[in-house]
């Protein structure tokens, strides 16, 4: 039986001025799995990640989301309809002022928690992420990789069902990779559909049920997941779209 | 309004420098400085620096110094709070935590709510606060204890302050627009310009950012009597046409 899809794209495209950065791109993850979203450096990854939370609005085309069995578009959402929702897109939700413990329990209010769940969820979730030991350090004193640990934690803390995370591995030392890769099998594993952006095949993409290649904008092809040579593969694949034109409309 | 935007706006406030520091400003900053020149004014009445703090003199005792206060809080706090209003709003792009904001059951709308909401709690704060260390320090300096006559020179300083923060809360749109707190900073220092070229030009009182200062006895105790409660209470619509705008452009804007 096929996995209920969590989050659609359809057909969605986004222009900036003259330039085309997602064209006509559908997309759908499905609960339980992770797809990890390859592509170079401005293939149009994170614009079609901000489309899918909301934070653009696509020219053209329409994101759904899975409320309750229902697909409901984006634009008639209602507000509590996000809680299932969690996201970390470049910048984490890590106000330098504040610990990294007033970080992750403020993310978990905002996400829907009340204050005794907030507390006990990001007391688990900054062991779990392996923050313990920087809890009640200000998040201007952490270095890169620990701020994205941050995020990470802010993002997973309400156990959301559909999890969207651009470039996750960003400034991790390998011990942080693991971390954050067994923390993504578990959330696919209790059934969340997960959706990883990389610009590389990393320990992240490795472990995805789906690879989704993405270049200038579009949808290029699939990779096997677990296969061998998966660099080549990829390369292979952009160059064929990059030979065929497969550039902006 | 939903308690988790409001808690989170509450602490990044109360943890935040530039809040500590604008509000130490004015706190103890504004009351040292009044008390300072009313010391001056009355220990070397002939000297030429009682020359200098004269025509700032409104009244004698506790008018003299609530006066003092007043005159201070019309600009000091105007700018302490555009800063502040600036630096919350416009941190949020600044620091790039604003897509953060996106996707949650919180609405941004209701986050821009909620810093209005802390920050006017913190404005009134600061401005009731810095009364009451003036009353302090001018009991230090020999005034003796206020009576109830000085009432309405203390009232005055303190409409002066809340009036000073309303006219302060459309920092927070254009730091919103133009994506980042010094623009927000930026487009303060236009209104402090633009405010002396106005008074200078006799557009008087009618320019909301001017009738505070005026009516505090900036252009002195004669032109303090002109202001009339209309001219003042123009703060209010400015502030809400602020807050307005800039709750609108946080509900529909994007993430660039």
């Amino acid at each position: 039986m096929t996995a209920t899809v969590a989050i659609r794209a359809e057909a969605v495209s986004r222009r900036f001025g003259d330039e085309v950065a997602v064209d006509r791109v559908d997309l759908d993850v499905r609960a339980g799995e992770i797809q990890a979203l390859v592509g170079l450096n401005g293939a149009g990854k994170t614009t079609l990640m901000r489309m899918l939370l909301g934070m653009l609005h696509p020219d053209t085309g329409r994101v759904v989301l899975n409320v309750g069995g229902r697909e409901v578009p984006l634009v008639g959402l209602a507000p509590r309809d996000w809680r299932q929702v969690g996201h970390l897109i470049e910048t984490p939700l890590a106000y330098g002022e504040l610990t990294v413990v007033e970080t992750v329990r403020t993310a978990a209010r905002l996400h829907g928690l009340n204050t005794a769940s907030a507390r006990s969820a990001a007391d688990a979730v900054v062991a779990d992420l392996a923050l313990a030991h920087w809890a009640d350090r200000r998040n201007h004193t952490l270095s890169l990789g620990n701020r994205q640990r941050v995020g990470l934690a802010c993002a997973v803390v309400h156990e959301p069902t559909v999890l969207v995370l651009d470039e996750p591995t960003n400034g991790l030392d390998p011990a942080g990779v693991i971390v954050v890769r067994e923390r993504l099998l578990r959330s696919a594993r209790s059934g969340a559909a997960v959706l990883v952006s990389s610009h590389h095949l990393d320990e992240v993409a490795r472990i995805a049920d789906r690879i989704t290649v993405v270049h200038r904008g579009r949808v290029v092809g699939t990779l096997p997941p677990g296969g061998f040579d998966l660099e080549r593969a990829f390369f292979a694949m952009v160059y064929e779209a990059e030979s065929a034109g497969q550039g902006p409309a | 309004m939903s308690s988790p935007a409001l808690a989170m706006e509450s602490l990044k406030l109360r943890k935040a420098a530039v809040q500590r520091g604008a509000t130490g400003v004015i706190v103890f900053g504004v009351p040292a400085m009044s008390a300072g020149f009313l010391a001056v004014a009355r220990s070397d009445a002939d000297g030429p620096l009682a020359a200098k703090v004269a025509p700032m003199l409104i009244g004698v005792g506790w008018t003299a110094m609530f006066g003092f206060v007043a005159q201070a809080l019309s600009v000091g706090m105007l700018l302490a709070a555009g800063v502040v209003v600036s630096w919350s709003f416009g941190r949020e792009f600044t620091d790039g935590t604003f897509g953060a904001l996106f996707a949650l059951p919180t609405s941004r709308r209701s986050i821009a709510t909620a810093k209005f909401t802390i920050l006017g709690i913190w404005g009134a704060l600061t401005c009731m606060a810095t009364l009451l260390v003036t009353m302090l320090l001018g009991t230090l300096i020999g005034l003796g204890l206020p009576t109830t006559s000085d009432i309405g020179a203390a009232g005055r300083a303190l409409a002066v302050g809340l009036l000073t923060v309303a006219l302060a809360i459309p920092v927070a749109f254009v730091a919103s627009a133009l994506r980042g707190y010094l623009p927000g900073i930026a487009g303060l220092l236009g209104i402090v310009v633009l405010t002396q070229v106005l008074s200078v030009s006799g557009a008087g009182a009618w320019f909301p950012y001017a009738a505070p200062g005026m009516w505090s006895g900036m252009g002195g105790q004669e032109l303090a009597g002109t202001v009339t409660w209309a001219q003042l209470l123009l703060a209010i619509p400015v502030g809400l046409a602020g807050a307005l705008a800039t709750l609108r452009w946080w509900g529909t804007a994007e993430v660039v």
